[in-house]
């Protein structure tokens, strides 16, 4: 189902928002200035580029890049620059990782259900979804990629904040304003929103409804979230968290239920989030010791 | 149980601030780690030489074979600087027409010393067989950036045969605009060639003198043989411009387009290429050193097209060349890249070349007429096609070195411009092919 492509705008107290649905959440952006149409104007700028990202590398949807490598069957795909680019982005989040963060870990959604309950697949079913696993096995350069049949690769890992900032850039291209743009929560600002004013976002951790949203002050830079805490199996008392370690193919134990992590560019942002959650027990620790600034909630 | 290894958190940050900024396509301000490690890198990468060795042998069936070992080493400095430097060494052996015509009879040629003799069998095409020749030839080549959107280049060249001395000196200049979609480029190049054949330079259409041999006493026919020569070495030189543009058509499509103005000056003549000097029956009576213009103004436009396809590259270009000599030339050339996994390719080749003869040349002179101002009966300025049909495969190595093999098969078929056959002339053949096959095998470390 093709959600409605459409942007709104609103007033604010010192300038505009922009609001659109994209890549299954809500999404904005601010701008501090007075001129609505030249807010509308970007606001669908950025709109447009963010459904471009969500068209071409939606594992959803039939005609994207991503959906034409899952059904290549181990043949060669051609790709493009971008493409190109965002695997090598991954390969080295792959490399870094030690082989932890991988995306063609998305298969292990066949035998992981994290809808509350107790259903904890077998030893044998997560072995035989991990033979279809391994980022190694993909070969790529910068004109084709070949994948083993029966292997996935999905960009939900890192695609939601590459938009983010392929979004900051075409505003900067377009504007000096300070502006922010908010992704469902992953979000970046070029600059205060006036002089040493920071932004105010309210951060929605998914699932915690009890919660009221976290207010964090941003001067500029970026943000992203991981984790979910409304996703999760209880067995035997064992809590297990949907953070799967691409290695094992088993949940990382101890894993906070979301990090959120501020960094220079979104992207980055996103994958220290991910690579902190699986750190498990140490996913705060790690954090600290690499100086980096973030919130965890356990 | 085995201790978990805690691995030094160091340049993660770092490491994920370069590779976020290859894929965003922006610079990082705010780390400055993360700059000087992208720095070090470089450097890393420039410290070492790109080297390229070819190995190229060329047949031509019953003629010249030749084999040329290529070394290529290029070097990227800092502020990218590049020198390239490159030494070819070609070795020559074989036999090559000389212009004469073929005859119903066995004819008898000098050699280009003077010493000794050839032969040319009934209806065969005269093929002096004593070519054999070292080249060595040396070019250097350093291209780095002046200033913004402008690249400057300058290179020597040095070439030395036995017989042949080439220096050259070349200079371009190119300018990119329009975000560096598009570049113009003009260049300079100047060459002198000295000559210094064995046997002397012999004069415009003397007749071919009778060899003399070692043994008995030849004062005559060595006077003879000198009194045909007017000097030991003479020279050339050639001056070109060229101006070129690219243009980045998109993503996939690249275009070129060039012009360009040679003039040449000096002893133009092939001194071993002779002329079949022949009665109304057409039995030749004579046989004349050839004679061409102490000029030559040639012009050129080139067109290249490279296209991506999804996984292909096709790469044409025409080239059309036009002098003052009236030969003017057509060249189609055209490759199709077509990978065969991620380490190799394969690449077609197909070359079409067409040329009209040179004004002067003709393939034998008639006793009866008066002599023309200038003639050759050289078949490679003479009207002709030429095909190439070849085959390339290359691979990566497992070490990240690239291989790769070419084949191809080479045919010049010299045609006739309409020039009466007289005679028994009608009876040979006047125009033979020239078949080659060309193999190369090249490595990149």
């Amino acid at each position: 189902m093709q959600s409605e492509r459409n942007v709104e705008l609103t007033v604010t107290d010192d300038g505009h928002c922009i609001h659109f649905q994209a890549m299954a959440s809500p999404c904005e952006v601010l701008i501090a200035n007075s001129d609505g149409k030249l807010a509308l104007t970007l606001g669908e700028l950025v709109a447009k580029e963010v459904w471009r990202i969500e068209d071409k590398y939606s594992r959803y949807k039939p005609t994207s890049v991503c959906s034409v490598i899952n059904e290549s069957r181990g043949k060669a795909i051609a790709i493009d620059q971008e493409t190109y680019l965002l695997l090598n982005f991954a390969d080295t989040c792959y490399q870094l990782s030690e082989g932890v963060f991988d995306i063609t870990s998305g298969v292990l959604r066949q035998v992981w259900q994290f809808d509350g309950s107790d259903n904890i697949p077998s030893v044998d079913a997560v072995k035989k979804v991990i033979a279809n696993m391994g980022w190694h096995k993909v070969s790529f350069d910068e004109q084709q990629i070949v994948m083993p049949e029966n292997m996935e690769i999905d960009f939900g890992g890192i695609g939601k904040e590459y938009a983010v900032d392929r979004a900051m850039i075409i505003a900067n291209e377009f504007t000096d304003l300070p502006v922010l743009v908010n992704l469902g929560g992953d979000l970046a600002a070029n600059k205060p929103r006036k002089d040493n004013v920071p932004w105010q976002v309210g951060i929605e951790h998914p699932g915690f409804i009890e919660r009221k949203p976290m207010v964090v002050s941003l001067l500029q830079g970026a943000l992203a979230t991981s984790g979910d805490a409304k996703r999760f199996l209880l067995k035997d008392h064992v809590r297990y968290s949907h953070i799967l370690n691409a290695k094992t193919g088993w949940p990382i134990e101890m894993a906070p239920r979301s990090i959120t992590v501020v960094a220079p560019q979104c992207i980055q942002a996103g994958i220290l989030a991910t690579l902190a959650l699986m750190q498990g027990e140490q996913a705060e620790s790690f954090l600290t010791e690499q100086e980096i600034k973030f919130w965890a909630i356990r | 149980m085995q201790l978990k290894k805690k691995k030094p958190p160091v340049n993660l940050k770092a490491a994920l601030t370069i590779a976020a900024s290859a894929l965003l396509g922006t610079i990082p301000k705010t780390v400055v780690a993360a700059e000087n490690t992208t720095k070090s890198k470089k450097a890393l990468k420039d410290s070492s030489w790109d080297f390229e060795s070819a190995l190229l042998f060329y047949s031509e069936s019953d003629r010249v074979s030749a084999a040329e070992a290529i070394l290529n080493g290029q070097k990227t400095f800092e502020n990218d600087e590049v020198l390239n430097l490159k030494l070819t060494v070609d070795v020559l052996t074989g036999a090559s027409a000389n212009g004469a015509a073929a005859q119903p009879n066995v004819q008898t040629f000098t050699r280009p010393s003077g010493k000794g003799s050839y032969q040319t069998q009934v209806n065969e095409t005269p093929l002096d067989d004593t070519f054999k020749d070292t080249r060595v030839q040396f070019n250097a080549q350093w291209t780095q950036p002046l200033a913004e959107n402008y690249t400057g280049s300058a290179g020597v060249h040095i070439s030395k045969e036995y017989d042949y001395l080439s220096l050259g000196i070349n200079g371009n200049l190119a300018y990119d605009f329009n975000q560096k979609n598009s570049t113009f480029s003009v260049g300079l190049s100047y060459f002198q060639d000295t000559f210094e054949p064995e046997g002397g330079i012999p004069l415009a259409f003397a007749s071919m003198p009778a060899a003399f041999g070692s043994t008995i006493d030849n004062s005559d026919k060595k006077a003879d043989f000198n009194a045909s020569r007017r000097t030991d070495s003479d020279d050339k030189s050639t001056a070109d411009i060229m101006f070129g543009f690219t243009q980045v058509i998109n993503r996939r499509m690249i275009m070129q387009f060039n012009y360009s103005y040679s003039k040449v000056d000096g002893y133009l003549n092939d001194p071993f290429k002779v002329l079949s000097l022949v009665d109304s029956t057409g039995i030749a009576q004579d046989y004349v050193y050839e004679n061409r213009p102490d000029s030559r103004l040639k012009q050129s436009l080139y067109a290249q097209t490279k296209y991506h396809f999804e996984q292909n590259i096709i790469d044409v270009s025409y080239r059309y060349m036009w002098d003052d000599w009236e030969l003017d030339s057509h060249t189609i050339d055209s490759k199709l890249r077509v990978p065969l996994s991620r380490q190799s390719y394969i690449e077609p080749h197909f070359r079409f070349y067409k040329q009209s003869a040179a004004q002067f040349y003709q393939p034998f002179l008639v006793e009866l007429n008066t002599l023309p101002e200038f003639a050759s009966a050289d078949y490679r300025i003479g009207e002709m096609r030429a095909y190439t049909l070849g085959i390339k495969y290359g691979t990566t190595l497992s070490d990240g070195n690239n291989l790769s093999f070419r084949l191809e098969y080479y045919r010049q078929d010299p045609t006739d411009a309409g020039h009466k056959a007289l005679g028994a002339l009608s009876e040979v053949d006047l125009y033979e092919s020239v078949n080659a096959i060309i193999a190369q095998v090249t490595y990149s470390f």
